[in-house]
């Protein structure tokens, strides 16, 4: 993919696999009977992180979508570049604070419904200042 | 016809992606150790906020006005940079982007036909959509004309909506007619201050100046190059970006003043680690380490004046990667130059003389130990890099180093750091 110049972990993920790293890939013999099928493994970053640039991460701080499967303390993956339909879960931005919440559109009015009985829903009218910062796409959950 | 893209009060803009509650609010980010403001949003420069004015001047006028205040988030810039420049490679792509700076990129138009107002609109779009930074963008024939354009578009984001266009010659007069020639490109304060005693104010007024006057009064090749480039002529061109750099430093500003010896060397152990990564990132090695301390001085008046700085190097007997003999020979040039009595506020390692890492790998004369050391290094930067916070250093870089630099008002490392991600509710 892209050098990462100023990021260089041990782990550099699975697309600098090449042939050289099969150890039994034997150029003079026999391989092992594995060595056709060598797959190259499965990435995270390759699963989950579609657009790096607009790819980012936030920590959940309240139980607002606790029925969603999203805790308190989750990790959740933002992408910026997706565009938030009725019934993403969205980071929205309302006044000023960052709210994670599933977003409604419906017959052109905008709400931002939370996933537990705790909260209600809230109403997005021309008086507030409302963006979307970006869809939330993957929950990361610790057991 | 070329593009610049630059991002509008760049610091700033990166300290409010995740502080959303600031925007339209007055921000400003200081240097190094809080010293000056390097970055203001338009609402503090309206409030009279000078660029690069020291913080402590502008005290009152942050207190009254209650402007944010940032110290300077290098992580969070490096890595906002890095998102805005990837997406102008994939918008137009890898080949078409020239790195000017962190904040700022030149880009080739040749390729695409489409309306340029269009085409430019629509990445400054995409840049803000998905980093959350907003760029304004200059287009014109030239790399000097891009950059008229887009001061022109700056300093009227209302109407402009941050995007110029420079694509005839009546247009193009026009903004060369309102510039003054201190806003073009590679004429410094010097040289606008001596144009302006000839008559010269505004960039049209050099446009029509001949090739000779210009080689005689804008510094030789230099004017010419501006004023064929003022004509719509490419005088300067795209550079392959610069990815191994010939000389690497550290220096830094202590927090407050000091005077030991050992405090001297702690810090320039350090340093010269800290340089010691950058050399071996981009695989160099060195033969050359300069160091120097920068004495306080008895008037000090605060100014960017010159100050005396005191300095010693050594030519290494082979060129080295390795931390520990660069370290070795930083600390005997640091006891050189270093004098009892004095208060020292700076310092700085640089090194020099970098040849290639794979040219001193198969050196007759080195000892078997050196593979040892290279490997050692390797693990020591794998580590550090992963968690950044010299998880793994030499015992002589101090284990508290009374000496770093302040940093009041620093912001969480929300996109580089796992433990400081921004928490939402």
């Amino acid at each position: 993919m892209e050098d990462n110049f100023f990021y260089a972990p041990n782990y550099k993920g699975s697309k600098d696999y090449s042939q050289w790293d099969v150890p039994t890939a034997n150029a003079t013999g026999f391989g092992a009977a594995a060595d056709d099928y060598a797959e190259r493994g499965i990435d995270l970053n390759e699963q989950l992180i579609k657009n790096k640039p607009a790819t980012f991460f936030m920590r959940v701080n309240s139980d607002a979508m606790i029925d969603a499967g999203i805790h308190n303390g989750d990790v959740v993956i933002v992408d910026r570049s997706l565009e938030a339909k009725n019934a993403k879960v969205v980071i929205a931005v309302l006044d000023g604070e960052m709210l994670i919440r599933r977003l409604e559109i419906n017959e052109g009015k905008k709400r931002l419904l939370p996933a537990t009985k705790k909260l209600s829903p809230i109403e997005v009218n021309n008086s507030n200042a409302f963006s979307i910062w970006g869809v939330v796409t993957y929950v990361i959950h610790s057991l | 016809m070329k593009a610049i893209v630059d991002c509008n009060s760049f610091y700033c803009s990166c300290e409010r992606v995740f502080q959303q509650h600031l925007e339209g609010k007055p921000v400003i980010v200081l240097s190094n150790n809080d010293g000056c403001i390097i970055s203001r949003t338009d609402e503090a420069k309206s409030l009279g906020v000078g660029m690069a004015s020291p913080y402590f001047k502008a005290k009152d006028i942050i207190e009254t006005n209650k402007i944010n205040v940032f110290s300077s988030n290098y992580n969070l810039y490096g890595d906002f940079s890095r998102r805005v420049m990837d997406t102008l490679k994939h918008l137009v792509g890898n080949n078409n982007v020239e790195v000017y700076s962190v904040d700022e990129a030149f880009l080739d138009f040749t390729n695409f036909k489409s309306n340029f107002f269009d085409f430019a609109l629509s990445i400054r779009k995409t840049v803000e959509q998905w980093t959350g930074i907003a760029v304004s963008i200059g287009v014109a024939p030239t790399k000097t004309l891009a950059k008229l354009a887009n001061n022109i578009a700056k300093k009227n984001k209302h109407t402009s909506n941050c995007v110029t266009v420079l694509d005839s010659n009546e247009v193009i007069i026009e903004a060369l007619k309102q510039t003054n020639v201190r806003e073009l490109w590679g004429v410094g304060n010097q040289f606008a201050s001596k144009l302006t005693s000839l008559g010269i104010v505004s960039a049209w007024d050099v446009y029509n100046m001949s090739e000779e006057w210009v080689r005689r009064h804008l510094g030789g090749v230099i004017g010419i190059r501006l004023l064929k480039e003022l004509h719509g002529e490419e005088s300067i061109f795209m550079d392959k970006e610069l990815i191994n750099k010939k000389m690497i430093t550290t220096t830094r500003m202590f927090g407050s003043p000091i005077t030991e010896l050992k405090d001297i060397k702690e810090a320039l152990a350090t340093y010269t680690a800290r340089a010691a990564e950058k050399l071996r990132r981009q695989h160099s090695a060195a033969s050359v380490i300069n160091v120097f301390v920068v004495p306080k001085t008895e008037n000090a008046s605060g100014s960017f004046s010159r100050v005396p700085s005191v300095g010693a190097h050594t030519i290494l007997s082979n060129p080295t990667v390795l931390t520990h003999e660069l370290i070795k020979a930083a600390m005997v040039l640091g006891e050189r130059i270093y004098q009892p009595g004095k208060s020292y506020k700076k310092a700085g390692v640089i090194l020099s003389g970098l040849v290639p890492d794979s040219s001193i790998q198969s050196n007759l004369f080195e000892s078997p130990g050196k593979n040892i050391g290279r490997f050692l290094m390797e693990m020591m930067d794998n580590i550090n890099f992963s968690m950044r916070n010299d998880v793994v250093k030499f015992a002589s870089t101090g284990i508290k180093r009374n000496w770093k630099m302040r940093q009041a008002f620093h912001s969480p490392r929300y996109t580089t750091r796992w433990e400081e991600l921004y928490e939402v509710r």
